[in-house]
């Protein structure tokens, strides 16, 4: 048995792998893009407004699934091709970033909005009060959803399998196909579980960092 | 230290995603004119990706070593070296499979891949068939299941997008009788085994080249295969329509292996009683 | 003259909330403005510190000019530079504080300072003891807002306010958020503020704190100052009829 586990490893490694790259890569760029998203969704420009608002309504109202099948398989009818990685990764980076953009337009509105103002009577301009008080403050806020969203993401890095990348859950079920056997599947759980362990204490490590003040 | 490894594999995560997409602007597909040798259009393009659904033992999956295996595999790599370029295996979802070929994401689907009119219909030209296949339904051993007519009321279980579920739907009446009126679909023939362990399906349709590989490794005195079957049916390698110089190069490479005993070999190692 | 209001006109949503709003504060004066809520005595302190602009009008403070009548049109409004140089001139503190919380009291007290007009750390943090010190607030340097008692609080937004020597220091309903045994405490405080010789402007609807820490006193209702004078002319020869029933309760 234990053997049979360590021979399942390193296929489960490199199926890791992807999953990883796909988790470490969306959270990269999304939570960054979400934060423009946020500023932009309570900005006063109108037309922006919609526009955003239309994007995190399709991003948030359609599948995961559906978005990734769309991007690679069709995009390259209007002459728009990606490679699978890209692909999967672009599909994931859209959508994560409308989910935290909505995170985080609720942190920033839920700031009281004498913090502005006092900011602004101290001479702040308005990107120092953005970065200087509200960010600060709508992190706290916003931490307990991030994480959450995060957890979920592990999970949701099991879809680009649809593009034929070899993620961990894929490596499981080959290896339960190839031996018939239940085994490589409880080994993907117990990865899945280990990741989101890892996580679940990071973010415990970071909202305490975050708990001096109320 | 956690953060620094973290940083760390981002990093590498960067790197590794730089590296994929700069290998992956290479392939090229452009087709240049034909001069004498007959494979000499095919030898410009460099290579071909054959799609491939990695989780379909015996014909095309992943060993131990995470390397790609099986008896198409090992046919496929035969076929290509007498063609003279090189063949690229891509996993895929087999559910996708024709989309992967249409969108020119692969140039061959070539998994255990049953030549039927549905699928011709869908754009896919198919070589000569190279093996013959059996629809099997397979129960477990003290099944009262014993002819297809049995399967009145009773749950059966295929893979999803298989050509099982084709070869059943051409029953329309029995599939009608079928517990919930249709077959239960899944992700992988793994899967519909594990349901009919569980009980909770009472027979599996499948091919009978999986079939055999499964009832193998989870034990020949468990199950019980029926004599009647879902019509036979042969596999062969889908290319698109338009590719016609893939197609005959294919049929002729299959024709050499068949004459000179190298398909037979293979054959054997794969399929071996 | 440190601040000078002439025909301050502002309107939100077509009703009028300040009509033709005009006074002016001096060198270590406090001043009150008093009135009901809803009077436009608030929306006066939010015109001179740039949070609302007016419509029409002109604000002038320490002889730089905030904005400036244009007569039929809108008031013509400092530039950026300009304006900065007016908001160090100016103090604020918020009816509800509006300390930072997620900075300890030293930091909000040096935040702007230090990040906004560039002074050195170490010195900004000099000023900052000196002013905790004045305000006996020295032991709660590195507490946070959450740690502290309304009073405070008060206090850290008046050194906070105070931090880069403002000519005029403006307090909404600087009672409205303390018990009333500390009032006496935020009165010898504003006092202490005025002898050294900033300018106080103050809104309150509370008249005993008004009668015990105002120098003069503008009556306000409906937009419009129904009254000024000195305290004393104020608070003992009312003749109105309407501040009278104000005064008395």
């Amino acid at each position: 048995m234990i053997e049979y586990i360590l021979k399942l490893i390193p296929a489960m490694l490199s199926g890791l792998e992807i999953t990883l790259s796909i988790f470490s890569l969306t959270l990269l760029f999304s939570i960054p893009l979400g934060i423009l998203v946020a500023v932009g969704r309570l900005s006063k420009l109108k037309p922006l407004v919609k526009v955003i608002e239309f994007y995190i309504w399709v991003m948030r109202g359609t599948p995961l699934l559906l978005q990734i099948i769309f991007i690679y398989f069709g995009l390259p009818i209007i002459g728009i091709t990606f490679e699978r990685f890209p692909a999967a990764l672009i599909a994931f980076i859209l959508n994560y970033t409308a989910y935290f953009g909505e995170i985080f337009r609720g942190g920033i509105a839920s700031i009281d909005k004498g913090q502005y103002e006092a900011a602004k009577v101290l001479g702040f301009t308005s990107a120092q009060t953005f970065i200087r008080i509200i960010l600060p403050q709508m992190i706290k806020i916003v931490l307990p959803s991030v994480a959450n969203e995060v957890i979920t993401l592990v999970k949701d890095t099991a879809l680009v399998y649809v593009v034929g990348l070899g993620e961990l859950l894929r490596s499981g079920k080959i290896a339960s196909n190839r031996d018939a056997s239940l085994v490589p599947l409880v080994m993907v759980g117990v990865f899945y579980l280990a990741l989101t362990w890892v996580l679940t204490k990071l973010f415990q490590r970071i909202e305490k960092r975050y708990a001096y003040y109320q | 230290m956690r953060k620094k490894s973290l940083s760390k594999s981002i990093i590498l995560t960067l790197i590794v995603v730089l590296g994929m997409f700069v290998l992956g602007g290479c392939g090229d597909k452009d087709v240049a004119d034909k001069n004498k040798d007959p494979n000499a259009a095919l030898k410009d393009r460099g290579s071909v990706v054959m799609g491939l659904d990695d989780t379909f033992a015996p014909m095309g999956f992943r060993d131990e070593n995470n390397e790609i295996v099986g008896f198409d595999v090992d046919l496929a790599n035969e076929v290509f070296k007498r063609i003279g370029i090189e063949v690229k295996f891509q996993q895929i979802d087999w559910t996708m499979k024709e989309t992967e070929l249409k969108s020119g994401n692969i140039d061959v689907i070539w998994n255990g891949y049953t030549i039927t009119d549905e699928r011709k219909a869908k754009g896919v030209a198919f070589t000569q068939p190279y093996l013959e296949n059996r629809q099997w339904v397979i129960t477990l051993a003290d099944s009262t299941i014993n002819c297809k007519a049995d399967l009145k009321g009773k749950r059966v279980a295929i893979q999803n997008q298989s050509s099982a579920v084709d070869a059943v739907n051409a029953e329309p009446e029995l599939v009608a009788s079928f517990a919930g009126g249709e077959p239960v679909l899944f992700d992988t023939n793994n899967e519909a085994f594990m349901d009919l362990e569980a009980k909770r399906a009472d027979a599996v349709v499948a091919d009978e080249v999986l079939a055999r590989y499964y009832i193998k490794l989870r034990g020949v005195e468990k199950y019980k295969v029926l004599e009647e079957n879902f019509g036979e049916e042969e596999y062969g390698i889908g290319v698109r329509k338009d590719d016609v110089e893939l197609l005959e190069a294919i049929d002729n490479a299959l024709n050499e292996l068949r004459e000179d005993g190298t398909y037979e070999e293979i054959y054997q190692k794969w399929f071996a009683e | 003259m440190l601040l000078k209001v002439e025909g301050l006109c502002k309107s939100f949503k077509g009703k009028q909330v300040l009509k033709n709003v005009g006074f002016a504060l001096h060198c270590g004066e406090i001043l009150a403005i008093i009135g009901r809520s809803g009077s436009g005595k608030t929306t006066i302190l939010r015109c001179i510190n740039n949070l609302v602009k007016c419509d029409r009008g002109t604000i002038i403070v320490d002889g730089t000019v905030l904005c400036k009548d244009q007569q039929e049109e809108k008031s013509v409004y400092a530039k950026p530079a300009e304006m900065l140089q007016i908001r160090k001139k100016l103090g604020m503190v918020f009816q509800s504080f509006n300390l930072f919380p997620h900075m300890s009291v030293l930091e909000n007290i040096i935040e702007a300072p230090v990040h906004v007009f560039g002074i050195a750390r170490p010195e900004a943090e000099e000023k900052a003891n000196a002013l905790l010190a004045m305000l006996d607030l020295q032991d709660k340097t590195s507490a946070y807002p959450f740690e502290l008692s309304g009073g405070q609080k008060q206090r850290v937004a008046i050194a906070r306010a105070c931090a880069l020597n403002p000519l005029v220091m403006c307090l909404d309903e600087p009672t409205s958020a303390l018990d009333p045994e500390l009032r006496e405490g935020i009165a010898v405080t504003i006092e202490k503020l005025a002898e050294q010789g900033m300018g106080i402007l103050l809104i309150t609807h509370d008249m005993a704190f008004a009668k015990r820490v105002a120098h003069r006193v503008i009556f306000m209702e409906a937009g419009q100052i129904i009254e000024e004078g000195s305290k004393e002319e104020f608070f003992d020869h009312v003749e109105n009829e309407k501040i009278k029933k104000f005064v008395i309760g």
